[in-house]
């Protein structure tokens, strides 16, 4: 019989969990290995259907916008693929984005940064993937912002993405940070990712030709969710 | 399948940070002009008539602070082992002054293993929060299912794994305690999926 998997999970390209330069990570981060079990309901959505999308979803210089203001800032787009690890494209992936404002502050009661709200920003956008497997975000170039760590650190300047692909155990949360930000190397948690290569992968490239034919900059920042794979099965072991 | 030869890497997961509301929930934090909806409100639409039960608990740190910036991410099956579209998904954080949690959801049916032995009713939970570098999977079992059989629990149980951990206990009819540990003698069973 044929069975689904996902491709397991190699986690030398992953964040350490367990990384105390990230001072929130140190009562937060389980300390026992994980165990490894077979994906069995996780193969499986949930899908998210086009009804629960609103045409401005993915532009945040207007979605939030009163009166047809816009929120300060220089507008980027950010646009991309999600693929699995086979670079099959995702059709109908969920990605949802939230980010700081220009100014660095986020629209949250318990953001403490001294810094203003922008009343046209909200920093929340939402988009489901193309055939192609291609989205894109219209928004604001984020600021960078201080927050407590060990002492006052910088943020460089990011975007949060979450997606859902086609089964939960796909699912992922990452962050997209800016190439050329010089704040990206400073960051505790860019760098509990010890591969130079995976956290490379999270910083979103200049696209000049795009930038130049919308009179925007933007920026691209493809996404690669885990593969599904099929394998065959015979006379399988009792209890596995 | 293009470049079937290349096993491209998976991207790599960040924190979601203490903002998650924002994109995620943005009605809970009065951002209410944006979605209709927040995202899994509710695991299952039409459900009239069913019977519901209630999963409730807390998530705890290495002090013993039960957490309300987490957020919390259930998929499951319905009553027959069924689950289509988002039926089945739900999003919640813990209520601010409670600092419980609490999922209004269906008893899940059971669903077969790879061997087409039965697997127990279980519900996959995701954790996401500040402090974690990456979101954590563990299931949510029920108290009174025939859990020694399980091949998945086994499996678990040969691992050294606190099983435990993984059973809500049934506190009233269709009443359930679910805590997660991230940390300390009672740290959560988490998976590598």
């Amino acid at each position: 019989m044929n069975v689904k998997s996902l491709v397991k999970r190699n986690y030398k390209k992953q964040p350490e969990i367990d990384f105390p330069d990230y001072k929130s990570s140190i009562f937060r981060a389980p300390k026992n290995k994980k165990i490894s079990i077979p994906s069995n309901l996780e193969i499986f959505g949930p899908i998210f259907k086009k009804k629960i999308i609103s045409k401005l979803d993915n532009d945040l210089t207007l979605n939030f916008s009163k009166n047809q203001m816009s929120p300060l800032g220089h507008k980027i787009i950010i646009h991309g693929t999600v693929s699995d690890q086979f670079s099959n494209p995702i059709k109908g992936a969920l990605i949802e984005i939230w980010q700081a404002n220009a100014a660095g502050k986020y629209l949250h009661q318990e953001d403490k940064n001294p810094a203003p709200i922008d009343p046209n920003f909200s920093g929340c956008g939402r988009s489901l993937t193309s055939s192609d497997g291609s989205y894109e975000f219209l928004t604001i170039q984020p600021g960078p912002y201080p927050y407590p760590n060990r002492g006052i650190e910088w943020r460089p300047m990011h975007i949060h993405f979450s997606i859902f692909g086609e089964s939960f155990g796909q699912r992922l949360i990452t962050q997209m940070y800016f190439e050329g930000d010089p704040l990206i190397n400073l960051c505790p948690m860019v760098n509990s990712i010890a591969d130079e290569k995976a956290k490379k992968s999270l910083v979103g490239k200049l696209d000049t030709s795009r930038s130049n034919i919308q009179n925007i900059l933007a920026y691209k920042f493809d996404i690669v969710l885990r593969g599904v794979k099929q394998t065959y099965f015979e006379n399988r072991q009792e209890g596995l | 399948m293009k470049n079937s030869n290349k096993i491209l890497d998976e991207t790599p997961f960040q924190t979601a940070g203490p903002f998650l509301h924002i994109g995620c929930m943005p009605n809970k934090i009065k951002i209410n002009n944006l979605y209709k909806n927040d995202l899994g409100e509710v695991p299952f639409k039409n459900k009239n008539g069913i019977e519901m039960i209630t999963v409730e608990g807390s998530v705890f740190d290495g002090n013993g602070i039960a957490l309300d910036d987490v957020m919390l991410e259930t998929w499951q099956c319905d009553e027959n082992g069924q689950f289509f579209e988002d039926n089945g998904f739900a999003r919640f954080i813990p209520n601010k002054l409670t600092k419980q949690f609490k999922l209004f959801t269906v008893k899940p049916g059971q669903v077969e293993n790879l061997d087409g032995k039965n697997q127990c009713p279980h519900i996959c939970l995701l954790i996401s929060s500040r402090g974690l570098n990456m979101t954590l999977n563990t299931r949510i079992y029920f108290e009174g299912d025939d859990l020694i059989n399980d091949p998945i629990l086994s499996m678990i149980k040969n691992n050294k794994g606190n099983i435990d951990s993984l059973v809500a206990k049934k506190i009233k009819k269709n009443i359930y305690v679910f805590n997660v540990f991230l940390q300390g003698n009672k740290e959560t069973v988490f998976f590598d999926i």
